[in-house]
């Protein structure tokens, strides 16, 4: 399977730099990586809901499997508005002339990665781990609101002007093979997505279960203590 | 109100009426800010939009210094293990966030003040310019109360508040200049209806922020 998705990737890459110039950018030969650049806020925008979710889910059950889960989501998520960022900006000084614009799309989703950035912090200063969990998930869901406004709501207002179209998708401008071409990318990308997400989760059960068991879920009671050789299979909970 | 809101209201107000930390800290915040900015502007005049994203700007650190205080204070003063015992989780968040909203107020109606004759910026939609303040008093509140309880525990708990508070407040900060350069703005260049959809949104958000925080601090604040 891991071959016939590199075949894929292979193929489509090379297929991204070989579709005809799109018209509608104002230097269409240098648009290409807009076929890399237009999957990325989507997948993000996804996972930023799922990681949300696990947090309230967490929240409701006090399970950090669902915290594995929403951090999982929350580093991918922050992964591709890195992307999101970079592949804009190269787009930026392509069509625009300059790097950065502070064009509002931009700064909104600037914004949007220095709310996630705080995540992590926040993660980073608590060392113990039920309160790491909570407070992490109630900040997710405390940032959930000015995300959506900065996502949908900011960019759409009618005092902002910006050079980022907001309706190629819905008015039909990315049409032909352009179209195919972004919609593979898509396709790649959500592949890509949930083989690391689940990679990350497998890695992050394995990790809560491996500390479980050094905290003495293996531990015998005194006078009946248990040969330290023997290594009792312990149950590791899978993603399903 | 009920009592128990009440109680936790009268003891914020009461420790800082003994020590007045909070509300001296926010004035000369407040005057320090506005000095800054009439000198930094060489007391020229400022166009609606400058003068409005200075005052936001002013505002909102304000907020991120003065509003997680009755947090963080809990934990490094040891009595928030006391609080834990004898009130519930949301009459807690309610007396603390409607003593931040008062000194929030406070700071606004002072800042305000301060601004508008150090700069002589003039009003042309006052009306407006109270719902954007308002809005912008309630909104900062709710968040960073939240954000003082998500923090109170954790190490450099003061360095990062701000780092927490501020990416949240940005957006808010943006409606803000949006309705205060319309009521700043004298020679009606600016949308007025764009300038009431930014107050009223920030309203909004100051009633969500207030009305799901309770909700939210209830699962920070554990024993």
């Amino acid at each position: 399977m891991r071959y016939l998705f590199a075949l894929a990737v292979g193929a489509v890459t090379f297929w991204s730099f070989t579709v005809p110039d799109a018209i509608g950018f104002q230097y269409p030969e240098l648009a290409r990586i807009f076929l890399w650049h237009f999957p990325c806020p989507m997948i993000a925008t996804v996972l930023l809901f799922m990681g949300a979710w696990f947090s309230y889910r967490y929240n409701v059950t006090k399970d950090l499997t669902w915290d594995i889960r929403a951090v999982a989501s929350m580093e991918i998520c922050y992964l591709f508005c890195i992307l999101t960022m970079l592949t804009g900006i190269l787009f930026s000084q392509a069509q625009w002339g300059a790097w950065w614009q502070n064009d509002p799309r931009q700064t909104s989703f600037l914004l949007v990665l220095l709310i996630y950035a705080a995540y992590f912090a926040l993660r980073g200063a608590l060392s113990d781990e039920q309160r790491r969990a909570t407070n992490s998930a109630v900040y997710a869901l405390a940032a959930l609101l000015p995300v959506l406004f900065l996502i949908f709501v900011f960019p759409r207002l009618p005092q902002i002007q910006s050079f980022h179209p907001s309706d190629s998708v819905m008015s039909g401008k990315i049409k032909g093979q352009y179209a195919y071409a972004v919609t593979s990318i898509c396709a790649i990308f959500t592949v890509l997505t949930v083989w690391i997400y689940r990679m990350r989760v497998t890695a992050g059960l394995l990790e809560y279960a491996s500390e479980n068991t050094q905290n003495g879920y293996l531990d015998s009671d005194g006078g009946d203590s248990a040969d330290s050789r023997v290594v009792r299979p312990v149950r590791i909970p899978r993603e399903s | 109100m009920n009592r128990r809101i009440r109680a936790v209201l009268r003891k914020e107000l009461k420790s800082e009426m003994r020590a007045k930390n909070g509300l001296v800290t926010t004035i000369l915040f407040s005057i320090f800010t506005v000095v800054t900015i009439a000198m930094a502007t060489y007391d020229q005049p400022l166009s609606p939009q400058i003068a409005s994203g200075l005052l936001s700007v002013a505002l909102l650190f304000a907020a991120i210094v003065a509003l997680p205080r009755t947090m963080l204070l809990e934990e490094e003063q040891g009595t928030g293990d006391l609080l834990r015992l004898v009130a519930e989780p949301q009459d807690v968040f309610w007396g603390k966030a409607i003593y931040n909203l008062g000194l929030m107020l406070t700071t606004g109606l002072v800042l305000s003040v301060l601004f508008l004759g150090f700069t002589g910026t003039p009003l042309a939609i006052p009306w407006l310019y109270c719902l954007c303040l308002l809005g912008s008093c309630c909104a900062f509140t709710g968040a960073v109360t939240l954000c003082g309880a998500l923090v109170a525990q954790a190490s450099n708990r003061t360095a990062l508040v701000g780092v927490l508070s501020v990416p949240l407040l940005l957006p808010l900060t943006f409606l803000a200049v949006s309705g205060l350069r319309v009521a700043f703005d004298m020679k009606g260049g600016f949308n007025v209806m764009n300038g009431v959809i930014a107050g009223v949104g920030l309203v909004c958000y100051g009633f969500a922020s207030l009305a799901g925080g309770p909700y939210l601090f209830s699962a920070v604040w554990k024993r």
